[in-house]
């Protein structure tokens, strides 16, 4: 019997050549985990700097608060609320005279007679225009005044307390403004006369319904008449000493209704208009683009033919592909004017705030972004239907329901939470979008007129992403105006951050939920 | 026979009205679109294609953007470029009433294509280079540690932030913080950043999709860790990574955001490879064709004579970006289907 020889053992000792290379292969692993972190760094880098770029102004808006009130900018604005109030009556009479106009023309009154009927109305409007001189003109006296003496308290804050600059001479200034208190008692007194007589001897107005509206308004200036002495009160109180709280300049920004740059008189930061904007074109987006997305998911997922399907998803794939700008331009060119053409169509007349007056608003923005959201959605959610086990289906075909029943009651259930998630990330996609907003919702800061119901929807707006590639380019670095636009720029990232967040939360408990 | 029972024929009914209003939803979307492409394509195809050879308007692709003079000339009217204009003026003189100018309407886009030509491929190779090293090193080395999970949370939170916030980012630490001003290298960077996420998603799942036994054989065999990597799973995955890459393609063309304050200037008279020193050439800005468009359609009116420009732009622009996203399309099924381990 041949003894077996002994074999070599299998396993060769650790050469040196081994060893060398494995040091090569660190470096190697290494240099790939140094790209593997490119990704936390940049966010961690997008997070650092535009909190280094945009953290300053809170600083900045507080010195800007300070200023206001301590140079009597805002003891002339109340008195300015006052007077644009007293405006806003007025344009409500002239609209009033308007509509009774119109209603005259419907009837087939020659134009010179509804005129000449109205005539006791336009009398009485003027007059009660011309009520408000007194208060107009010490405004505009005291805007300058203040205005004045905010610039040089500026100059002042800028030269520092180097000893070449010359003193102001505030309280002098202030004195002066201050003066305006007994100006503005005797204004209102004026002011309540006036108005008192006017509404003893207001023409009656033809149309009975216009009438009550007219009544309406007269209480409206006697509430108005009424309350005039409360600012003459809130003058007397305030102080240009008060100190501004330090989170004024926070809630300034996060809450306030104003967004007006290079204005001459007062800058105000408030992110609420550009908020606004962003929320009502998405909510139009979402309107659209949920029902479309998610139907068209279920209709490709479950119910369409394999020719069909072999055509249409990629389709769908391929609108994801269209560049924004785009779409932007095609909104300018087609949409906006379309849209208008339709709401004056005679068959939209019932609608009460048809035809609209602008073409590029809300509506028109929505649209197009809901053509960008649509693949979004229509991908990840037919993604979740499609990953339903088929356990889950054949088991509801056995029990007896057909195709309908099953996709309500047991695939759109199970997949609720991929598909949710899907419509959140759409939203993501939808509020971060720059080129459609930026060149299809009329570009106006200004919150939208909400007591006209649904036609706050056909207004333009402006939304943060458009204020940041509008103005941007034209900015002063280092200017407040710049790190505002940066603080909108991190708003924009928490609210997209959170979106993301809670999309994949959904995701994970999909993912659980079907096993 | 029996009949169908009504409880069932008034539910077969229901069903497919059901069905007929999923069907309608999905064609309504379908229609929008094909719509917003015929207008385009047809509107744009008077501007970009001619009825004579060469049957494209070589002067809107190869000229530079000029400045529109519409006057009056003896009863006729003259629509002529600022080129045309001046050579005009020299044997006319003056013109009679003042010209009216519109601004880009007359020459063509040539700068804004090669631009976007330029910023594309430069942030693609660095967005390639390190999307690729990220997925090797995610599929490949990485165990699932707390710095693994903290890195995929980066990369799925960094897909949803918005091109504008990116083009914040860029401006803030490229062109100021490293004072490279508006340039080509701050727009490589910007875009090159901002598509990462979606590079490395793709990527590595064409990695992952390359057998788990190819990578044990290679390494039964004694290669190491690397020569694994780069003889077995790169060549079989490096396809799957690019034609997924293609799409990242055609949103780094089709972005605009990001590059209005890091890269792109709204006028421009010198090319790209006109710079003084070479060095100079990756620190200049250039026109892009995106934002080409966001100019003419917002800066100028709505008329007869902007209408060139304007569709014309947007149908080179829309073609080019649909052509690369189509191969990418057309490709993938391809592989889908040919594709099976």
């Amino acid at each position: 019997m041949p003894v077996l020889a002994e074999s070599p053992p299998m396993v060769p000792p650790r050469t040196r050549s081994l060893v060398s290379t494995s040091g090569a292969e660190q470096a190697i692993k290494a240099f790939f985990g140094g790209n593997a972190l490119v990704a936390l760094l940049v966010l961690a880098l997008i997070t650092v700097f535009l909190f280094r770029e945009g953290f300053g102004f809170f600083g900045q808006n507080l010195n800007n608060l300070r200023l206001y009130r301590s140079a009597g900018l805002e003891y002339v604005d109340f008195i300015r609320v006052e007077a644009e109030k007293h405006s806003e009556l007025t344009r409500a009479l002239n609209d009033l005279r308007l509509r009774q106009f119109q209603k005259m023309q419907i009837e087939g009154v020659a134009p010179e007679q509804a005129n000449a009927s109205l005539a006791t109305f336009d009398e009485f409007a003027t007059a009660f225009s011309d009520t408000s001189e007194p208060l107009n003109g010490l405004v505009s006296d005291l805007s300058e005044q203040a205005s004045a003496l905010k610039e040089q308290l500026f100059a002042q804050a800028e030269a520092g307390a180097t000893a070449g600059a010359p003193p102001v001479e505030r309280d002098a200034a202030l004195a002066v403004l201050r003066a305006g208190t007994q100006q503005y008692d005797q204004a209102v007194s004026g002011v309540s006369t006036g108005v008192d007589q006017l509404l003893s001897t207001a023409p009656p107005l033809p149309e009975a319904k216009l009438q009550q509206t007219f009544d309406k308004w007269k209480q409206r200036a006697r509430d108005y008449v009424a309350q005039l002495p409360a600012a003459g009160e809130k003058l007397r109180a305030w102080s240009p000493d008060t100190p501004v709280p330090w989170y004024r300049a926070i809630s300034a920004f996060l809450f306030g209704h104003d967004w007006i740059t290079a204005s001459f008189w007062q800058d105000w930061y408030g992110i609420r208009p550009l908020l606004v904007g962003s929320i009502m074109v998405s909510l139009v987006a979402l309107f659209f683009a949920v029902p479309l997305g998610v139907a068209s998911a279920v209709y490709v997922s479950e119910i369409a033919s394999r020719h069909e399907k072999r055509i249409i998803k990629p389709y769908i794939e391929f609108i994801s592909a269209i560049p924004s700008v785009v779409l932007g331009f095609f909104g300018i060119a087609v949409v906006g004017t379309a849209v208008r053409a339709i709401s004056e169509l005679p068959m939209f007349s019932w609608v009460s705030f048809f035809p609209i007056s602008e073409r590029l608003n809300v509506f028109t923005a929505g649209l197009l972004l809901a053509l960008m959201a649509v693949p979004t959605i229509f991908t990840l959610a037919e993604d979740a239907l499609r990953n339903v086990p088929r356990g889950f289906k054949e088991a509801s075909y056995a029990l007896g329901a057909n195709r309908l029943q099953t996709i309500a009651r047991v695939l759109v259930p199970a997949s609720l939470s991929g598909i949710v998630s899907a419509i959140l990330l759409g939203l993501g996609r939808v509020i971060g979008e720059t080129m459609v907003v930026l060149l299809c919702a009329g570009n106006r800061i200004d919150i939208p007129d909400f007591t006209q119901g649904l036609g706050a929807f056909f207004q333009p707006v402006h939304t943060m992403t458009g204020i940041i590639a509008q103005e941007m380019g034209e900015v002063v670095r280092g200017s407040i105006h710049y790190r505002a636009l940066f603080m909108v720029g991190l708003v924009l990232f928490t609210i997209t951050l959170l979106i993301n967040y809670f999309a994949q939360k959904l995701v994970a408990r999909y993912r659980m939920s079907i096993g | 026979m029996t009949s169908v029972r009504p409880h069932l024929r008034r539910s077969r009914i229901i069903e497919r009205i059901a069905f007929w209003a999923f069907r309608i939803a999905t064609y309504i979307v379908l229609a929008f679109a094909t719509y917003i492409f015929l207008d385009i394509g047809i509107k744009g195809a008077r501007t970009v294609f001619t009825t004579t050879a060469p049957f494209v308007n070589t002067t809107f692709l190869f000229d530079r953007p000029q400045t529109l003079y519409v006057f009056e000339h003896e009863g006729q009217k003259m629509t002529l470029g600022d080129t045309d204009f001046r050579a005009w003026k020299e044997t006319h003189g003056e013109p009679a009433v003042d010209p009216t100018t519109v601004a880009y309407s007359a020459g063509g886009i040539w700068p804004c294509i090669v631009g976007t030509a330029l910023l594309v491929v430069g942030s693609m190779v660095l967005a390639l280079f390190v999307g690729i090293s990220s997925a090797i090193y995610l599929s490949e080395y990485s165990r699932n540690g707390r710095f693994i999970k903290l890195v995929r949370i980066a990369i799925l939170n960094l897909a949803g932030v918005p091109s504008i916030v990116f083009g914040l980012f860029g401006f803030g630490l490229f062109v100021i913080f490293f004072g490279w001003n508006v340039s080509l290298l701050a727009g490589w960077f910007t875009l090159g950043l901002m598509i990462l996420p979606a590079i490395i998603t793709a990527s590595e799942e064409s990695l992952r999709a390359v057998p788990q036994g190819l990578r044990e054989g290679s390494l039964a065999l004694g290669a190491t860790k690397w020569q694994t990597i780069r003889k077995n799973v790169l060549p079989y995955a490096l396809p799957g990574i690019l034609t997924s890459s293609i799409l990242g393609i055609a949103r780094v063309a089709g972005e605009t955001a990001p590059i209005m304050f890091t890269a792109a200037y709204a006028m421009r008279d010198e090319m790209p490879w006109q710079v003084s020193r070479a060095s100079d050439f990756v620190f200049q800005g250039v026109m892009a064709l995106p934002y080409h468009i966001y100019v003419v359609s917002s800066k100028i009116p709505q008329n007869e004579y902007t209408e060139r420009v304007q569709y014309g732009a947007a149908f080179v622009f829309l073609a080019l970006v649909m052509l690369i996203a189509l191969t990418s399309i057309v490709l993938r099924e391809k592989s889908r289907s040919r594709l099976s381990w």
